[in-house]
């Protein structure tokens, strides 16, 4: 059983982001062309697959923290709850992978989603996606970093939400092992 | 088994009392959603405004409502 933000990615998120990749595949589509509009679609898709998997992150990280306090006696649960909330990365920051450490290094153990086997193409997918995410929502002007892809396209960014897909997955299954490990009962 | 509700959460701009903790008067800012153990709600509370904004998230159980919004 995933956690509730996990099924949440699946079951309101993930349908949401298929509408926005639907809208851009019609775009494509149109005749004649509208590459304008289309570049605005992307750059949109871009905009909330950053956006939900910054939420999905928020979500299984409060998710984590409510479980972990619970289980502390009542007195303690106020003061853990301020510390688990404060100053949180994931708050006003991109979901990048150092930004999602930050905040899930907490629970006492150094996260790394780079350690599986699709690990560091998607961690390097996500690392291009927020580069773009802030492109799009700041009009950036300056040159993209080496690596990154010189233009959007829908492919790319469907490559790119497949790795969100991955790295939510992973993230639900590495924190599940980490409480597990620290409360000696699965948290969900 | 989840916990089972017969109320709508909690709206937002209720003033509450977070019980065994030293807030006083705090507001409801955002509700987070189920995700407390067993889906227990959980909600985002705005406990200081000044000189910064501090907020803590918090379940449903450890509020009192002091005033509804």
């Amino acid at each position: 059983m995933p956690s509730a933000a996990f099924t949440r990615w699946q079951n309101d998120r993930t349908p949401r982001l298929n509408e926005v990749e639907a809208h851009c595949a019609a775009v494509l589509a149109l005749a004649p062309p509208n590459p304008a509009f289309f570049d605005e679609s992307l750059r949109g898709f871009v905009l909330h697959l950053s956006a939900h998997f910054q939420g999905f992150c928020r979500d299984l990280y409060t998710e984590c923290s409510q479980i972990w306090i619970s289980a502390i006696p009542a007195g303690f649960q106020a003061t853990a709850q301020a510390q688990f909330s404060a100053h949180l990365a994931l708050e006003n920051g991109n979901p990048d992978h150092n930004n999602i450490k930050r905040d899930f290094n907490r629970f006492g153990f150094l996260l790394n989603l780079q350690a599986h086997a699709m690990g560091p193409q998607q961690v390097t997918d996500l690392g291009h996606l927020n580069i773009w995410r802030n492109k799009a929502a700041h009009q950036g002007t300056r040159p993209l970093p080496g690596g990154v892809p010189a233009a959007l396209s829908l492919p790319i960014a469907q490559s790119w939400r497949a790795s969100c897909d991955g790295l939510a997955d992973v993230l639900d299954v590495i924190m599940r092992g980490e409480l597990l490990r620290i409360m000696g009962v699965m948290p969900w | 088994m989840p916990t089972q509700y017969l109320t709508e959460p909690m709206k937002v701009g209720t003033v509450v009392k977070i019980l065994n903790s030293g807030y006083g008067r705090a507001k409801i800012a955002e509700y987070r959603g189920p995700l407390g153990p067993n889906g227990a709600r959980v909600y985002r509370v705005l406990v200081q405004k000044k000189p910064r904004r501090v907020y803590i998230e918090v379940r449903e159980d450890q509020l009192e409502v002091m005033d509804k919004a």
